[in-house]
């Protein structure tokens, strides 16, 4: 009864899911096997092979790849060194009558279209505009700003469109770690600095985990915020894979980078996951204690000792 | 962190380690005064209860006490030294907090474990201690479970090692059992009292329940709006509470209230005159007179018997069974109603609507001014000392 | 009456907010004039059903509604409000960002679309013909293309303008910052020598493929259609080993920002855009045009009613109506293009309208301008794109 009630429930989720998802990706799998007939035909099945896989993997595709890897990470790593103090201080040091604000204020960017506001940067960075001129004016640089159509750009651009989703998954995590288990940790010796390492952020993990999926794997996907602020250097694959569907109508080669990039990101991902785990591991194993069965004798052991 | 204690110790021989004096402090919450010039002082060992109504400060004073608050007035010495400006994790006490706050992640021997490892413990002597302090609280077979698989009294328990593992001078219980059911609740009473004066640790337990503090502590402070009221031990705030409110606060009382007569050594009420053994109100015009349902006998009305002092007729309105004891419920008039308890093999049977007599002796019944507020109110606050 | 002129709430400054309407719009978007026609989803399905009962326009009384799926910005309001006011039929505007969006929404609605005009790029007119996408007009009720200049009627893909009438059309050239060239630029050779000097890594080109092979085309006298592999290794192997190098940013629209800002010094951009930054740009004598030669491109968008066009008479009314000498000039005026009507540069100049020399163009030049075309070297020429790119971001 409860069983089958619970499935009913979830019912909307897989309907959502597979129209949404497993279709669309099941289709892009399935086309990235075929080819393009003709100059006015955009894919064809007939015939299936792994050539465009082949074709995919050009010189071009990994130099792409390389720069769309660059900023994927960087701009995640940003994300996360300025989003956890961030939404560590809105959830824990913040008066919690201001949390909402806070919250909504982080939220500032989304008001706005996702190109209009890449696009204010642009201007904002520009050699002859107000922030280069400005800066000149209070000397802190002797020529124009020259900082648009750069990397640095591209990562200003990349933390100011995806900070909001680092921040509001660490925001929620930060504050479901209790205020006493804090206080506990302080009470029993730890610092500032222990505390958050070994109580609040092991706590707020899927938080973490959570923002650094939502930001690198739309990040690595989009090539608008690097293109309009990075120029040249702002090449991305999503733009690649954009131009086999839209500008050269090659719907199989575009969906065997397609591919590629999701198995690149999974790739990415795990090997992101597994360095994690390995840097970790030395704290946590210091920190493990097993005590194991108890001993028979254990158990008859005079008390007194622990007051000694 | 022995040996710092031990140094301490040695270079302060007037301090006994474990004491905790707590002078004219003060704690303001905006214009909320939530703790109001608050002095006491607990012995080394001692097993000192805060007891209190909500909001009276209770968690404030040992907030301030475990670092987590700063007084804004007065010193808190622990040991001796003043630790005000000392940060939670350099104060040689611990604290049981309320819902336990134990940390989900860890197993339960890594809980315990956390306190030693941050004082850097070696590891062979840390296995040891945590195992020690999981046989204290008889927990030694969980300690490789995660917290979420214990029950309420068993997280208790680990709270407690936990705490204790690190042999604190001074150990903070903030309601420790207050989250378990009355029985088990009980039970960890004793094992705690039994534990406390094993060990010789100086705990503070903050209550709102007047019998868990009745029954373990050495001394109990009851506190009202921010203040000490009584600080005592637990026969004396039994038997000689210095206000009513304190009368009122621990056990049960029946108030009388009127004016005052037979020169100050009684209370003259609608129902009854109340006469107690000493002229305590003699000046006072008008006062209240209390007297513990135990103390109260019942008896089937004998309409022959004439009016005594401490004797009053009322209707029998509801008798209730408490196990060791008989209550009834007595009206004697619009307002007034008196409650009695007997022990249950003595206990009278008598009829519901039965018109009854209580009477009580002289010396059980404890005179106090009067309050206005309280004769308003209908509650029975004492007057301010 | 416009009951949705398509805006964009903006919440930036309003240096920012000008840049901004006019990346989304078409008088900097066209990017995809030379892009490959989607003739693939043509083929998949043709339309039917719904055009079948469809009006026809014959000259009868006008509908009360017209509805227009054009690029973003791309009308003059003035003239829209004017139109409703003077006949009526109240506009509805809804905008595309390329013709293979429009072409896909006429395909997938089969007739049904509810659009009673549409502008489509010239390239892109024949397979829409072909796909029954379009409707021939009724020329009785479109006696205003008498104002229109023959040199642009009768294009190669529409060639008795039976379903497609020029709404603009433009170049491709280049802008230089004169205070760091200071010698003169005059054709495609000049701009990729001083790419490799003077601007090296302040250069922008175009984010469109057939632009960059078309700028090795047009500076070495090749077909700038081309579909000769030796034509195009050899354009892959100077745009990626030669000019890659040097190229700052793969920019649509200097005009936008890129010139008022000064962010660059060499720019390849369209003639409208162009001639919108050096207006904008504090300092406007500091820049220069140069028209794309010994030879540059030409492209062309057009008025057409889609198939099953539910208020055909309104449709005829309007483009009628647009193509009267003083909406044409408004319309210039408004988004910077020729419009193709007979007289209107002499109409410009005694409006008095600033640069004109950005907007036409001698006999001499359109003689040098040729259109793109979707071909079987799109693929390839993409290719070289993203190679390109590859090249310039590493
Ligand atoms: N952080 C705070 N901010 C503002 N006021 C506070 C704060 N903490 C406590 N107070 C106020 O101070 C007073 C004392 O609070 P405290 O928590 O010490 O009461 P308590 O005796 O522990 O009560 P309870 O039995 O309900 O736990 C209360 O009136 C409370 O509202
Ligand atoms: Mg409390």
């Amino acid at each position: 009864m409860r069983k089958s009630a619970g499935v009913a429930l979830a019912f909307p989720a897989w309907v959502w899911l597979l129209v949404f998802f497993v279709a669309p990706v099941g289709m892009v799998i399935w086309f990235s096997f075929g080819y393009k007939p003709g100059i006015f035909g955009t894919h064809a099945n007939d015939v299936l092979s792994f050539d465009r896989y082949a074709e995919a993997m050009s010189p071009t595709f990994f130099a792409t790849f390389q720069n769309t890897l660059w900023v994927g990470i960087a701009g995640t790593v940003i994300c996360l060194l300025v989003g956890l103090p961030v939404a560590y201080w809105m959830a824990v040091k913040a008066p919690p009558s201001r949390r909402g604000l806070l919250v909504a204020l982080v939220m500032v960017p989304f008001w706005t279209n996702f190109l209009v506001r890449t696009i204010g940067w642009q201007v904002i960075l520009a050699p002859e505009g107000w922030l280069s001129s400005t800066l000149q004016a209070v000397g802190l640089i002797d020529g124009p700003l020259e900082l648009l159509y750069t990397r640095g750009a591209v990562l200003l651009g990349v933390v100011y469109n995806y900070l909001p989703l680092m921040i509001l998954p660490l925001f929620v995590a930060f504050d479901r770690v209790s205020g006493p288990l804090r206080e506990a940790s302080k009470d029993l010796g730890a610092g500032k600095w222990t505390t958050f390492f070994r109580v609040t952020l092991p706590l707020a993990r899927p938080g973490v985990v959570a923002g650094v999926l939502l930001v690198f794997i739309p990040l690595m996907g989009d090539y608008i915020t690097a293109t309009v602020l990075g120029g040249a250097k702002g090449n991305m694959v999503g733009q690649l894979v954009a131009s086999q569907f839209q500008t050269a109508q090659n719907w199989a080669l575009g969906s065997a980078m397609a591919v590629l990039l999701i198995i690149v990101i999974m790739a990415t991902v795990a090997v992101g996951a597994g360095l994690v785990w390995l840097v970790t591991l030395p704290f946590r194993t210091r920190n493990r204690l097993v005590l194991g069965e108890p001993e028979p004798s254990a158990v008859s052991k005079p008390v007194e000792e622990v007051a000694a | 962190m022995t040996t710092a204690t031990e140094a301490r110790t040695a270079s302060q021989s007037s301090v006994r380690a474990g004491s905790v004096e707590i002078d004219r402090v003060t704690k303001r919450y905006g214009d909320q005064t939530a703790v109001d010039g608050v002095s006491l002082t607990i012995e080394p060992g001692e097993f000192l209860s805060l007891l209190g109504p909500s909001g009276c400060g209770k968690t404030t004073t040992l907030r301030m006490i475990a670092g987590f608050e700063q007084p804004d007035e007065g010193d808190i010495r622990v040991s001796g030294r003043s630790v005000l400006g000392l940060p939670p994790y350099r104060r040689d006490v611990n604290t049981v907090f309320q819902a336990y706050a134990l940390f989900p992640h860890m197993s339960v021997a890594e809980n315990v474990a956390y306190g030693l490892q941050q004082r850097r413990t070696p590891k062979s002597e840390l296995r040891e201690r945590v195992a020690e302090a999981l046989e204290l609280v008889q927990m030694r077979r969980f300690a490789d479970r995660k917290p979420t698989q214990l029950s309420g009294g068993q997280q208790q328990r680990i709270a407690l090692a936990r705490a204790l593992v690190n042999r604190p001078a001074v150990l903070l219980l903030d309601e420790p059992l207050g989250a378990l059911d009355r029985q088990l609740r009980e039970e960890m009473q004793l094992e705690l009292k039994l534990l406390q004066s094993r060990l010789g640790i100086t705990f503070v337990f903050v209550t709102h329940d007047q019998g868990e503090a009745l029954s373990m502590s050495d001394r109990i402070a009851i506190m009202r709006d921010g203040r000490i009221e009584q600080l005592a031990d637990a026969d004396t705030i039994y038997a000689r509470p210095v206000s009513a409110y304190v009368a009122a606060f621990v056990g049960q009382q029946n108030f009388f209230r009127g004016p005052v007569v037979e020169g100050g050594a009684a209370v003259e009420s609608p129902h009854a005159v109340v006469q107690g053994t000493g002229a305590a109100l003699a000046g006072l015009a008008n006062g209240q007179a209390a007297v513990r349902p135990e103390f109260v006998r019942i008896e089937a009305d004998d309409a022959a018997a004439p009016a005594a002092p401490n004797s009053v007729r009322g209707t029998l309105l509801g008798v209730s069974h408490l196990g060791e004891t008989m209550q009834y419920l007595v009206r004697l008039g619009e307002e007034q109603s008196l409650i009695s308890r007997r022990p249950t093999p003595e206990a009278p049977t008598l009829e519901l609507g039965q018109t009854v007599r209580c009477s009580w002796s002289a010396e059980s019944v404890l005179l106090f001014p009067a309050d206005e507020a309280a004769q308003a109110g209908g509650y029975v606050a004492p007057p301010t000392a | 009456m416009t009951e949705s002129t398509p805006t964009v709430r903006i919440l930036a400054s309003t240096d920012a907010a000008k840049v901004i309407r006019r990346e989304l719009s078409r008088r900097g978007f066209l990017s995809a004039a030379v892009a490959a026609g989607a003739t693939g989803v043509l083929a998949a399905c043709s339309p039917g059903g719904g055009a079948q009962n469809a009006p026809v326009a014959t000259g009868g009384p006008l509908e009360s509604k017209l509805s227009i799926y054009t690029w973003g910005d791309y009308d003059a309001p003035d003239v829209l409000e004017a139109f409703t006011k003077e006949l009526g039929p109240k506009i509805t505007l809804s905008s595309f960002n390329s013709n293979e969006e429009l072409i896909s929404k006429l395909v997938a609605a089969k007739g049904t679309s509810g659009f009673d005009i549409v502008v489509p790029t010239g390239t892109f007119i024949p397979q829409m013909i072909e796909n029954g996408l379009l409707q021939k007009f009724n020329m009785e009720l479109i006696p205003n293309i008498e104002h229109m200049d023959p040199a642009f009627l009768g294009r190669a893909w529409d060639p008795d303008n039976e379903y497609s009438i020029c709404k603009a059309w433009g170049t491709t050239g280049f802008v230089y910052d004169k205070t760091v060239i200071t010698r003169e630029l005059k054709d495609w050779n000049d701009f990729i020598d001083a790419a490799q000097n003077e601007a090296s890594g302040k250069t922008s080109v175009l984010d469109d493929p057939a632009e960059l092979t078309g700028i090795y085309f047009w500076a070495n006298g090749i077909d700038w259609t081309t579909t000769d592999p030796a034509d195009l290794d050899a354009a892959e192997d100077f745009l990626v080993n030669t000019l890659a190098p040097h190229v700052a940013a793969f920019d649509s629209y200097p005009g936008g920002s890129a010139i008022p800002q000064g962010t660059q010094v060499l720019m390849q951009s369209w003639n409208g855009d162009a001639r919108l930054g050096i207006l904008e740009s504090p300092d406007p004598n500091r820049w220069q045009w140069v028209l794309g030669s010994p030879a540059t491109e030409l492209w062309m968008d057009n008025w057409a009613i889609p198939t099953g066009a539910p208020n055909p008479e309104a449709a005829h009314a309007f483009i009628n109506y647009v193509l009267t000498p003083e909406n044409s000039l408004a319309e210039l005026d408004y988004i910077g293009y020729h419009t193709g009507a007979t007289g209107i540069e002499q109409a410009a100049a005694d409006a008095e309208l600033p640069m004109l020399d950005l907007v036409f163009f001698t006999p001499e030049q359109i003689e040098t301008m040729h259109e793109g075309e979707v071909n079987e070297a799109q693929e390839r020429v993409v290719e070289i794109w993203n190679t390109m790119k590859a090249a310039a971001g590493a």
